[in-house]
This record gives structure tokens, C-alpha cells and sequence, in this order.
């Protein structure tokens, strides 16, 4: 009997908290929804990938701010909703549909990551909202459905146009390739690397694995030692890049390493000290050395609002504000339906990081591709930039 | 080529040694997996950084510097955490504490220092020797040794001192030997003292060497020195020592010989094979229950 009271208690206890709830939620969104267009921040600012997800929302802050002193878009104000996903794929999953259902926002700008990005495309495109990725560079994003986009130095455009560096401008033949098995990103850009290496007549002489969060590489790099490499690729992220030019440098491995945007953090300079000085070369989108005239702006406003120089995350996530208060401007509309087709027609918009075009495909096509190092210390350094053929 | 892979091998298992110390010598006792044992590990590394880097100390004073705190450390979370339960419920509810512990110092650690990985500074110049038939970096011999003087020096300890006849006769029988006049509750908790101590040496270390210091560095360190530990039969402290050493070589040359994909793999598959074949590890005794 006793037992059989208490269920029924949890019964009861437990419909009136979700009656609560229910109302809780409806009560938070009613009223102000109209008022003003609200976008929400999709980023780490906590965590492994802290690094993109940091600037990224001061990009964004600023772009916000900038709209809205200007008087907003179709005469709203613009509010920024930002919740830290610590770079968890079951985070962003719940902020993402708190932002749609609780904040009722018309766009999610983020994540910086690609798989993270891909995880609340799904959540998006099921609730026809847009959402307009940073950041994310590999395959399969755009193809989740006609509410997804994204601004950023692709690897399908970029890659081609490094390795060509890498062998025409270096003269380095002999590839190594480290690729980190636990990190969608690394395992996606490896093969368009292999691909790329291949057909412009380089070729790999070791392939090696590790794993995000590994320590120990030393066997990695001894077999290096072997193999006569002249250059290492390595498709992962900056901290074990890092931890791994650390590694190379104990073991008096001198050997330079290239990769993708996914070793551009400042811990890449902080674990890795003189390690990675004029060692490690990556390709992104975005530098804030010799600028064009709109970046050089957007430069010197960062500057001096938050006393530091902006990245290739505040950049990107900078230009994707801008070009959604765009498209709601140009659709005259902030319903995601209507201002969706403004985005995916967009051509030759001159952004802060670069020159971006919307293909056909909706997939972005950025010129130049940027190649940067660690310099004095400094990153990044811009060692060159190369223009890419939109077409 | 492997001769370096076997230095590479002996330099990761060290300090896997070193951590599996702690857990063999608190089961040995208390038949009580300290889970939370990997966690004093990475407070060890980041008490390090914290001395070299706001402090500015030099290596050796923080090395000692962070044995000290972690063996406060160990003692408080013995005496917080497990005698509380001790004698009054099952070994379970121990080990669910010991989890508990271990939760929470990760969490207090990514609050207090941030979950982002930070390195240490050069303290130590990272030369490298040519001894001929392999090249072997300063960094690597100074972990060797002082990882096997640390070792060295605790066989010393349980064989030749009074404290160390304790832990010994405590092992045997805790009861048998609370009623021969040992204090065993000192025992105990001079037992998470050293185990911690040692742990803390390896988390130093290890964040010397491989460069990367974070909250959650405990988890899969600690995880692979239990494993080590049951390896070489937990309980047994040459045991430990085996174990952390031939775990480390197994992974390195499992690396350098088959596939870097297969790393951990590897690691726990030669676990299940040994324990499917000698359930009492490497070293341990074979323990018939009287009934």
C-alpha cells in the first residue's frame, strides 16, 4: 500500500511540474518576439575549441552593435543570444533547440566546427531556420538542406591551391600525413589531401594516426625519422599540433608541418613555443596583415574595442552577420523562408575576410586563400596570399 | 630505430608505474580501487605549473613542492571520503565514493584553471644524445631515473622502516594487525600519502615531458595505470612496476610495428588476454579463499 501511495504521488508531482514547464516556456517568448530579430551564437567558450568559439562571439557582438547603431535592420534592433556549447555535440543540440523554441531566433550563426555544425543543421533545417556556419570546412554541410550555409575558405577550394604551393613554391615531394582518427575534421581533410598530393605527382611516404587528447606521439615521430619526409601534413587541431612539433623538436626531428584553419588558435604558439616558430604553415581565410580597405576598418574597430587583434573566427562570424541584416534587408522580410534565397544568391560580397560568393551549389567560394606561420612569436604571420578562380 | 621505440616504450610506462603504485598499495590494503587516484595525478601536474610558472621555482623545488600538497590531498580524501565508510558498509558504496571524488576534482579543476590545455615552460633544455645505437633526450633519462629512484626508494621504505612493516602486516591481515597494536587507520592513511606523492611525481613529469596539462589528463592516465596494476596483479608492488613498464612498451611498439590506429586497443586487448590466462596478473599470488 505504502509503495503504491508514493507512485501515484510521482504521478502527480511529475505533471505538475511539466504543467510548469509548459507554461514557464510559453510565458518567456510571448510579447517581445516582434520587437526585435534575434540571432543565436553557436560556439565553444569553454573547452578544446575554445580558441574559435572566443573571438567568434566578439566578432559577432560587433557586428551587432555596429547594425544596430546604424539603426538596426527594418527598423529593429538586432540581439545576439550566446550560450557556451564547450565544443559538445550534445550541447549544441539542446542550445540549439532552446534557441529556436525558447528565443524563437530567425538564424543560428555558428558553429565553428564542422561536425558540430552539421549537428545543429539538422535541428535547423527541421525547423526552417537558417543557419550560417563561420567556420565549419568540411564535406557534407550545405548538402543538410536549403536553410544551411556557410563562409568560409572551403578545403576542396584551398587545398589544390597549397599543395601547388608546397611543391611548385617549396619544392617539398616527399609527404607524411598524421591524421587524428577521433576528429570528424581530420579524417574529412586527410583524403582531400592524399587526392590532391597524388594527381599534382607528390607522393606519401608515411601515414600515420593519432588521437585528440593523446599525449605521447614519440613513436609517431621516431618512424618519421626514417622516412625521409619533407614536409609533414597534419589535418588535426593546434593543440596536438602543437604537441606534436614539440615532440619532432626533442626527438631533432627538423621537418616543417602544413595543415588546415583547424590549427589556428593561439594555443598553437602557447604549447608550442619555439617549436612551431616559422614551422607550422596553415592555410584560412582570413589575415589581418596587409588588409584590403574594408578588412583594414574592421581591423582597427577591433583593436580598439576589445585591445587585441581580431582572427579569421571574428572575421568570418563578423561578415555573417552582415550578410543576414543584408538579406532581411534585400528580402524586406525576417521570416527565414523569404530572406533563405537573398543568402544563397549572394555574389562577389566584399567581407571583412575576404571576397565571398554563394555558388550555385551553395557552397562559398573565398578568395585569396591566406597562408600563415608563427613568426617572432607572433601569429598569425602572413607568409602569402593566393587568389583563387571563383569558377 | 628500436632501441629508441623501446626508450619511448620505458619512458611512458615509467610513469605509468608511478601512478599504479598508488593503486596497488591501497588495494593491497584496503581492497579499495581508489578511482580518484588519477585525478591526484593531474592536481600533482597542475600544482607543478602553478609553482614554475606564478611562483617561479625551480623544477625540483615544485617536484617536491607538488608531492607535498598531493599527499595532503590524499590524506583528506581518504579521510573524507572512504573512512567514513570503512567497516560500517560494503566495499561498493566506497567505490562509488571514490567515483564521486573523482568527479568532483575534475570539475573543480576546469573551474578553477579553465579546460583549455596549458603547457609547461622549458624548464628543462630539450637536448638529445647520440649513444651510437639510438638517440635518447635529456628529458627522457632525467624520467627514467628519477622515476626508478623514486621506486628504489619506496621498496626501501616498505622493507627496512617500521611504517613499511606496517603496511606490510596491515596487507595481511588489517584486523590481525589492529589487534597486534597497529594503528591502521595512520597506516591507511600514510599509504594514500606515498601512493599520492608518487602520483603527483608522475603527473610533474609527464607535464614536462609531453607538454599538456588539463583537468580531465587523470582520466584515461589513471584508467591505463589501473590496468597496469591488475597486469602485473594488483596488490603486488614489483607488480605495478612491471605492469606500468610492459604496458607502456606494448603501446609504443604497438604503434611502431603495427598500426597507430590500434594504440589503446592494444593496450587493454593484452589485459582481457592476461587475466583470461592469469587471473591473479603477472605477479600477484594466488589467493584461495578459506571458507
Amino acid at each position: 500500500m505504502k509503495g503504491r501511495g508514493r507512485a501515484r504521488w510521482a504521478v502527480v508531482l511529475s505533471l505538475v511540474l511539466m504543467v510548469a514547464m509548459v507554461a514557464g516556456c510559453g510565458g518567456s517568448n510571448s510579447g517581445e518576439s516582434d520587437d526585435v530579430i534575434k540571432l543565436g551564437f553557436l560556439g565553444a567558450l569553454t573547452g578544446d575549441v575554445a580558441n574559435y568559439g572566443i573571438p567568434a562571439e566578439k566578432g559577432m557582438k560587433m557586428a551587432i552593435d555596429e547594425i544596430n547603431a546604424q539603426g538596426g535592420v527594418l527598423g529593429k534592433q538586432l540581439v545576439g543570444i550566446y550560450e557556451d556549447n564547450k565544443g559538445d555535440s550534445t550541447e549544441i543540440a539542446n542550445i540549439a533547440q532552446k534557441y529556436i523554441t525558447r528565443d524563437k531566433v530567425v538564424a543560428l550563426v555558428g558553429d565553428p566546427c564542422t561536425g558540430l555544425t552539421k549537428v545543429a543543421a539538422d535541428i535547423a533545417q527541421k525547423n526552417q531556420v537558417v543557419i550560417f556556419s563561420g567556420g565549419a570546412t568540411g564535406a557534407g554541410v550545405v548538402e543538410i538542406g536549403d536553410y544551411v550555409f556557410r563562409n568560409t575558405m572551403l578545403d576542396t577550394v584551398a587545398v589544390p591551391v597549397v599543395v601547388d604551393w608546397m611543391i611548385k613554391e617549396k619544392q617539398w615531394t616527399k609527404f607524411a600525413i598524421i591524421t587524428s582518427l577521433n576528429n570528424g575534421y581530420s579524417t574529412a581533410l586527410t583524403p582531400i589531401f592524399e587526392q590532391e598530393i597524388k594527381s599534382q605527382g607528390g607522393t606519401i611516404v608515411i601515414s600515420e594516426t593519432i588521437n585528440d587528447k593523446e599525449t605521447d606521439f614519440s613513436a609517431q615521430i621516431t618512424k618519421l625519422k626514417g622516412v625521409g619526409a619533407d614536409v609533414l601534413v597534419f589535418t588535426g587541431y593546434y593543440t596536438e599540433a602543437a604537441l606534436i612539433m614539440k615532440e619532432a623538436q626533442k626527438q631533432g626531428v627538423d621537418i616543417p608541418m602544413v595543415g588546415g584553419d583547424g590549427l589556428y588558435g593561439q594555443d598553437l604558439v602557447k604549447l608550442g613555443g619555439d617549436a612551431v616558430e616559422e614551422k607550422v604553415f596553415l592555410y584560412c581565410g582570413f589575415a589581418a596583415d596587409q588588409p584590403s580597405e574594408q578588412t583594414a576598418k574592421f581591423v582597427e574597430n577591433y583593436r580598439k574595442l576589445y585591445n587585441e587583434e581580431p582572427d579569421m573566427f571574428s572575421a568570418q562570424y563578423y561578415d555573417a552577420v552582415m550578410i543576414l541584416a543584408q538579406a532581411m534587408e534585400n528580402a524586406n522580410s525576417t521570416d527565414p523562408k523569404v530572406f533563405k534565397d537573398q543568402i544563397a544568391n549572394l555574389k562577389d560580397y566584399p567581407g571583412v575576410s575576404g571576397n565571398t560568393t554563394i555558388r550555385a551549389d551553395r557552397e562559398p567560394i573565398k578568395s585569396p586563400v591566406f597562408l600563415v606561420t608563427v613568426k617572432d612569436g607572433v601569429f598569425p604571420s602572413l607568409v602569402t596570399k593566393i587568389p583563387v578562380n571563383v569558377e | 630505430m628500436f632501441l629508441e621505440q623501446l626508450l619511448n616504450g620505458l619512458t611512458l610506462g615509467s610513469t605509468y608505474a608511478l601512478i599504479a603504485l598508488g593503486y596497488t598499495m591501497v588495494y593491497g590494503i584496503v581492497q579499495l580501487i581508489n578511482f580518484a587516484h588519477g585525478e591526484v595525478y593531474m592536481i600533482g601536474a597542475f600544482v607543478g605549473l602553478f609553482l614554475v610558472t606564478v611562483l617561479g621555482v625551480n623544477i625540483i623545488a615544485a617536484l617536491a613542492g607538488a608531492m607535498l600538497f598531493c599527499m595532503l590531498v590524499g590524506m583528506l580524501i581518504e579521510r573524507v571520503a572512504y573512512r567514513p565508510l570503512r567497516g560500517k558498509s560494503s566495499r561498493l558504496s566506497a567505490l562509488i565514493s571514490a567515483i564521486g571524488v573523482s568527479i568532483f576534482l575534475q570539475t573543480l579543476l576546469a573551474l578553477l584553471a579553465g579546460t583549455n590545455t596549458r603547457a609547461y615552460p622549458s624548464v628543462i633544455n630539450s637536448q638529445t644524445y647520440n649513444l651510437g645505437f639510438a638517440e635518447v633526450s635529456l628529458l627522457q633519462i632525467i624520467i627514467l631515473v628519477f622515476s626508478a629512484l623514486l621506486m628504489i626508494g619506496l621498496q626501501i621504505m616498505i622493507h627496512k622502516t617500521r611504517i613499511g612493516k606496517a603496511m606490510r602486516a596491515s596487507s595481511q591481515d588489517l584486523d590481525a594487525s589492529y589487534l597486534m597494536g597497529i594503528n591502521v587507520n595512520r597506516v591507511i592513511s600514510f599509504t594514500f600519502a606515498i601512493g599520492s606523492a608518487l602520483a603527483a611525481a608522475g603527473g610533474v613529469m609527464v607535464g614536462i615531458y609531453y607538454n599538456a596539462v588539463w583537468p580531465y589528463m587523470g582520466m584515461m592516465a589513471g584508467l591505463k595505470a589501473f590496468a597496469a596494476a591488475v597486469l602485473g596483479g594488483i596488490g603486488s608492488i614489483p607488480g605495478a612496476m612491471i605492469g606500468g613498464l610492459t604496458l607502456g612498451v606494448l603501446e609504443i611498439m604497438g604503434v611502431a610495428y603495427l598500426t597507430s590506429s590500434y594504440k589503446d586497443a592494444i593496450a587493454f586487448g593484452i589485459l582481457i588476454l592476461v587475466l583470461l590466462i592469469r587471473p591473479q596478473g603477472l605477479m600477484g599470488k594466488k589467493i584461495t579463499k578459506k571458507v
